[in-house]
């Protein structure tokens, strides 16, 4: 394993980087930015819950969420780089619009679908292929983190369950509907190449041709985060024949 | 919906899976590049794929119309069925199967290398609680088609099986040594090949006591090899020939061959000229057979309309007599008796031997077959020209 700087030194102490700092840049800054928008997802979710619990748990979650994203900013320090996020960039910006939508709506369970079964699946399978092969404590937050998040999935999908238990049909039309949507703009972002031009994140040229230098690939990372959604969706009960069909017709 | 039965499979080639996902993705987009179906298929978890529908020739108070099933694919990627990818592979198998149980299927068939990794193994199989989904390899019937073929390909060469030297490569299998018990008392000689010589020997020493001639070889390339076979006229090949042109030289010149591997990879013209060919243990559903959405000639990729592998008749055979009973498992049960009984089943359904062809195209004459293979986009109805005529059916 290559050995990255490990200093406690800001970004602007550094100044010798690792080769691969810039692609783990890139990676932190994506992950951030995700983590940023799950916190303003769930700060928006406590805005429309009736039950203090659930307000309460809202915010704890959007507080959460903005710890993981603290904890990759620091992970970029300790390379020697800066991370930054950008909450408006294209693809994000896009995810955020359609969970405001299910916001502007009171639609708390279509909120759930977006949060915690598209964008967490994408999180979880993703950060934990990461954790696998990102050096140190990079890749240990990483892990970390993965398994964070796929525990605040089940609470989550406890709820979904007892939902699509009163009507699947009407259930499965709702997931359906913000499939197209939300996984649609995941499915791009997800492409092995950028065809809409810069994502907005990366802070030079798209990281993705760069990934197999550090033991990865857009095309993997795809692969593992769409395997992890069929998986959320077949718990969710929602028949595996036609969540396949969905997932067959997204972009490549 | 009663799930009758479920049906679990893989496909063998990239071409045949980039024609599920077309499917899948609907003729209205465009298909995906060939490079994005092998990033994307070997992560896709095992799940039912298409609905199917079965029907019998035959309605009664004890038997079923029609048996109401599912697709499954293990989605083992076509380039990853050798040995060093067994672990991985049984894991898809286990997980195919726990998608049938969770779908409540009565009973389950395993198809292509999937009954092959369990075949030794159906303790490897997920737990079914209450044990009302059983599990069937599907071998009995593959078995039944096989020798079926071989019976009808002498009749159609005007040779004598009785005068005939059979040679069975991958013997001690489940779908050789069954093939192996059903032939040897309606043949002259008998030579056994397969790679475990205590299991060739035990096979070997049972013909022996039944007073069969019988020989084995572990390896047909050994010293010697070309003499142990070179007078096998009829040889059926149940286990996948690692190299095709194998038997190229080492049988009669105008040997019978069925090619009853997975997958087939015999080629008439430019492996053995002189030899007459022909793709074994394939059957035909003459009752109906319906995929939703429209997987025919995709899911089922032969040159006539509703062929379908034995293994996978075998469960849909019993659904539709309302037997819901494990009959294949394990490996070296496979008896005469046993097949005659499959083949009993089947046919009182319609589901008969089916119209024998090659990589060339049909074998027998007297039956329509598509010029080209079928692939996503040619629609049904110009895929599929018909049944076969009235002498294709026993």
């Amino acid at each position: 394993m290559e050995t990255l700087i490990g200093l406690n030194c800001s970004a602007a102490e550094c100044t010798s980087l690792s080769p691969s700092a810039p692609i783990w840049q890139d990676v932190l800054a994506q992950a951030m930015t995700g983590e940023l928008i799950a916190a303003m997802n769930y700060t928006s979710l406590s805005e429309i819950c009736a039950d203090p619990e659930e307000v309460a748990d809202a915010l704890e979650h959007a507080a959460i969420e903005r710890g993981h994203a603290a904890r990759f900013a620091a992970e970029g320090r300790k390379i020697g780089v800066d991370v930054d996020n950008n909450v408006e960039a294209k693809h994000w910006k896009r995810l955020r619009e359609a969970f405001l939508r299910c916001i502007a709506e009171r639609d708390f369970i279509g909120c759930l679908i977006v949060q915690e079964i598209m964008l967490e699946s994408f999180a979880v399978a993703s950060y934990a292929r990461v954790g696998k092969v990102a050096p140190g404590s990079l890749g240990k937050t990483f892990a970390a983190i993965a398994a964070e998040e796929e525990e605040h999935v089940d609470h989550a999908m406890a709820i979904l369950r007892a939902e699509r238990a009163l009507d699947a049909q009407r259930f499965d039309e709702k997931v359906y509907g913000l499939h197209l949507e939300v996984m649609t703009t995941l499915a791009k972002m997800l492409a092995k190449e950028c065809k809409d031009g810069h994502c907005e994140v990366c802070h030079a040229s798209c990281m993705k041709p760069s990934l197999f230098d550090v033991s990865l690939s857009a095309a993997e990372l795809r692969g593992a985060s769409l395997q992890q959604y069929l998986k959320t969706l077949d718990m969710l009960g929602i028949p595996g024949e036609v969540t396949l069909a969905w997932v067959s017709q997204l972009p490549v | 919906m009663d799930v009758d039965f479920a049906l679990i499979g893989h496909q063998e080639s990239w071409r045949a899976a980039a024609d599920v996902l077309a499917v899948l993705r609907g003729r209205e987009r465009t298909p995906l590049p060939d490079d994005e179906i092998r990033d994307i298929l070997p992560w896709i978890p095992p799940r039912a794929v298409c609905h199917v529908e079965v029907g019998s020739i035959v309605s009664s108070k004890s038997v079923g119309a029609k048996a109401c099933g599912l697709y499954i694919d293990s989605f083992i990627p076509p380039d990853r069925l050798e040995a060093a990818y067994v672990h991985e592979n049984i894991a898809r198998v286990r997980a195919a199967a726990a998608c049938a149980i969770k779908a409540g299927a009565k009973i389950v068939s395993l198809g292509g290398f999937s009954s092959i990794l369990i075949e030794g193994n159906f303790d490897q199989l997920p737990e079914r609680k209450d044990k009302d989904t059983v599990f069937t390899t599907g071998n009995t019937l593959t078995v039944a088609f096989i020798v079926q073929g071989i019976k009808k390909m002498c009749e159609m060469e005007g040779r004598n099986l009785h005068r005939s030297t059979l040679l069975i490569v991958g013997a001690t299998g489940d779908v050789g040594s069954g093939c192996a018990r059903c032939l040897a008392p309606l043949v002259r000689r008998v030579l056994l090949s397969a790679r475990n010589v205590e299991r060739l020997r035990r096979l070997a020493a049972e013909f022996e006591a039944d007073g069969v001639q019988v020989e084995v070889a572990t390896d047909l390339l050994e010293n010697g090899g070309q003499q142990f076979s070179a007078e096998a006229d009829v040889v059926i090949c149940a286990a996948s020939l690692a190299s095709p042109s194998l038997l190229l030289g080492r049988v009669a010149p105008d040997a019978i061959v069925c090619d009853a591997g997975y997958p087939k990879n015999l080629s008439p013209s430019a492996q053995m000229p002189g030899a007459k060919i022909f793709f074994g243990g394939l059957g035909q559903v003459t009752g109906g057979l319906r995929f939703t959405p429209d997987f025919h000639g995709i899911l089922n990729r032969h040159p006539f309309p509703d062929v379908v592998h034995g293994c996978l008749l075998e469960g849909m055979a019993l659904a539709l007599e309302g037997r819901f009973e494990p009959f294949s498992q394990g490996r070296g049960f496979i008896t005469p008796e046993r097949v005659k009984e499959m083949e009993t089943i089947a046919a009182r359904h319609g589901i008969y031997l089916a119209p024998l062809y090659n990589s060339e195209g049909q074998v027998e004459h007297g039956f329509h077959c598509q010029k080209e293979w079928p692939s996503a986009g040619t629609p049904p109805s110009e895929a599929w020209t018909g049944y076969p005529p009235a002498s294709g059916v026993p």
